[in-house]
């Protein structure tokens, strides 16, 4: 690739990428910033594919806007309306010092940093590679994070798991309300006295 | 396998319609001599997409017509057949319908988000096509993360819906958009581990990499992992929204799902993208599982692309047969199935395919011995699973219930019934008569 089209392509993924992100600012909407922000995900993609690291660019669409996004608009959609507006900050003024102390900082870093030029051509099996090294020199913290990832598989399971009982008592309550009652003993509702089979055809 | 060496550089020229690549290497050399190197890659590319959608554009307009036609034969009935000779301008006359109608928006609709669907549902359904290869040199691009950016590609049209059933301000519109979010997050997990058992097995990421491996060893992988073509198969008809998993726009409960505020050619394009998309993966599951461009050798005589099409076609009219068979399942159905059976199956399976790939690799068995020895002992097992799960998933015949549930404190449901049923002595249905 020459100079020519890796600058036309560097700088038109910078510039999307930052608009998203100014964008994302700009929105009152929540729903309209969560899809700015795929749009700033995408140019951040773009940008490592011009780094020719295909594989975490890949992975960046795969994670960030196939599965993350998707993630945040539930979240969204999950809240109530009232809340969803951006408009109510009071605390800009201060989120907007951090955000230049942040800015300026990382600025400073990026700017100041000798970053070594890699003149060698790029790596042609990078999967591979990445592999090899999470399980031969990042096993524990490979592991770790699987450990931690079930963990938080089975919280949510057990957050969002209503037992049967739970569900009998639940059901109960509704009907007994729905019918004016005062309220209702759950043991009668968890063991109901069954009708026996003789006594019913009797 | 026969050396064709010979043969391919014989006819390794342009004009040899075996492989387009030559072409278009011709091209590039071209260029190449007079103009600089980034026109080259532009013009490549642009060719190459200008390819690919001169394969679909027209493929989709006869698509349209065979999936009606056949559906209908499945149906016991005719299909399209009043415009054109036997029905086949039909999908012609739709489109035109299409195009003529107005579009419509609602007018409580966020604006700039219900325009954008339609035309961007597209950027993936032709991105998928850069990495499915016709033939061994004949994909856009050989990525060698393929298989992952397949996956990547095809999970990004999930927003898309998503941003069409919200911006409608519709209710069932957006019923649709949460059942279609749900259901391709759920499948995506069996789907990447009936691939992962194929890139396990295989040791490539490589679409490419993957047909030339079952060429090398000489086997399909159908053969040696039928569980994950099966369930691969019944995934991505569910991530298509096809007949037995398309509860995101089942037309009996929720109007049209997603896409249902939109008229005309809006409606139109995703219907289009849905078609599309079907083609390539139908085109994906030929060349994962069934060799893709490879057919033990035929390939050196057939056109390599002729080979994979009638292997799409043949995935392709299962697809339409188990849509115009199976009934449409219930959204917890569709949900249990997934995550009660296809996970934990593909699951196993990617267990038994680092199991094999070790004695492969790690042991040194011989391939031609072991991969018959491995096939078999798979399809066993594929059947072994199949037939468990029908077991266990098979109707119980309805005795006592242990307890009676949400019965309340008033009398109703089956106590009811069984009061009812004491009172009168004859019984109350007859089956049959004399």
């Amino acid at each position: 690739m020459s100079d020519f089209g890796f600058h036309l392509a560097f700088w038109s993924l910078a510039a999307m990428t930052l608009g998203g992100a100014s964008m994302i600012m700009i929105s009152r909407n929540l729903i309209h910033a969560v899809i700015w922000l795929v749009m700033s995900m995408l140019g951040i993609a773009g940008l490592y594919l011009t780094l020719s690291a295909d594989f975490i660019a890949v992975v960046q669409v795969l994670i960030y806007v196939g599965a993350i996004s998707v993630l945040m608009l539930f979240a969204i959609m999950l809240t109530p309306r009232a809340e969803r507006d951006n408009s109510q900050t009071k605390a800009s003024a201060p989120a907007a010092l951090v955000v230049i102390l942040v800015m300026i900082s990382t600025l400073w870093v990026a700017v100041d940093t000798d970053w070594g030029a890699v003149r060698e051509a790029a790596l042609t099996e990078q999967a591979r590679l990445i592999g090899e090294s999470l399980i031969k020199h990042y096993i524990l913290p490979f592991e770790i994070g699987a450990v931690l990832l079930t963990a938080a598989l089975v919280g949510a399971i057990a957050l969002a798991r209503q037992d049967d009982e739970d569900a009998a008592v639940h059901a109960a309550s509704l009907q007994a309300e729905l019918e004016g009652e005062e309220s209702i003993d759950p043991v009668d509702v968890v063991d109901p006295p069954i009708v026996s089979d003789t006594e019913a055809t009797s | 396998m026969t050396d064709f060496t010979g043969l391919t550089s014989v006819l390794g020229a342009w004009y040899d319609f075996r492989d387009l690549n030559n072409l278009q290497r011709l091209i590039t050399e071209w260029i190449a001599d007079w103009g600089p190197d980034w026109l080259a890659s532009i013009i490549t590319g642009v060719l190459g997409a200008l390819g690919v959608l001169g394969v679909i554009g027209p493929t989709l307009l006869i698509l349209i017509w065979v999936e009606r036609k056949v559906i209908a034969r499945f149906q016991q009935r005719y299909g399209p057949n009043r415009v054109g000779p036997r029905g086949l301008l039909q999908p012609v006359a739709d489109a035109v319908k299409l195009i003529l109608k107005e579009q419509l928006a609602p007018r409580a609709a966020d604006k700039l988000i219900f325009f954008l669907p339609p035309v961007l549902i597209f950027v993936p359904g032709i991105l998928i096509w850069g990495v499915l290869p016709f033939g061994p040199r004949m994909s856009v691009a050989d990525l060698n993360v393929g298989v992952l950016f397949l996956l990547a590609v095809s999970g990004t049209a999930v927003l898309v819906i998503f941003m069409a059933g919200w911006s409608s301000n519709n209710k069932y519109a957006l019923f649709g958009a949460m059942r279609a979010v749900a259901m391709s997050i759920s499948y995506e997990v069996p789907m990447v581990l009936a691939l992962l058992t194929l890139v396990v097995f295989s040791g490539t990421m490589s679409v490419n990499g993957i047909v030339e491996w079952q060429q090398q060893e000489d086997v399909i992988f159908i053969l040696l992992f039928p569980l994950s073509a099966i369930a691969f198969f019944f995934a991505a008809s569910a991530e298509l929204n096809r007949t037995p998993a398309d509860i995101s726009e089942a037309e009996s409960e929720i109007v049209a799902g997603y896409h249902t505020e939109y008229s005309g050619m809006r409606f139109g394009l995703f219907y289009a993208v849905e078609l599309g998309n079907t083609l390539v993966v139908s085109g994906f599951i030929a060349t994962f599982f069934l060799g893709g461009w490879w057919l033990w050798g035929l390939d050196q005589w057939v056109p390599s692309w002729i080979i994979l099409l009638i292997k799409t076609g043949a995935v392709y009219f299962l697809l339409i047969w188990t849509r115009g068979t199976l009934p449409r399942l219930r959204v917890d159905q569709l949900m249990g199935f997934c995550w009660k059976a296809l996970v934990p199956a593909t699951l196993l399976f990617v267990v038994v395919a680092f199991v094999q790939r070790t004695l492969l690799i790690s042991e040194g068995w011989d391939t031609t011995i072991a991969l018959p020895i491995m096939a078999v002992f798979n399809i066993a097992l594929t059947l072994g699973a199949i037939m468990l799960f029908a077991r266990v998933s098979r109707p119980a015949p309805l005795r006592r219930p242990a307890r009676i549930r949400m019965a309340g404190a008033q009398i109703g449901g089956l106590r009811a019934a069984r009061e009812v049923a004491s009172r009168t002595e004859e019984p109350q249905f007859q089956v049959g008569g004399d």
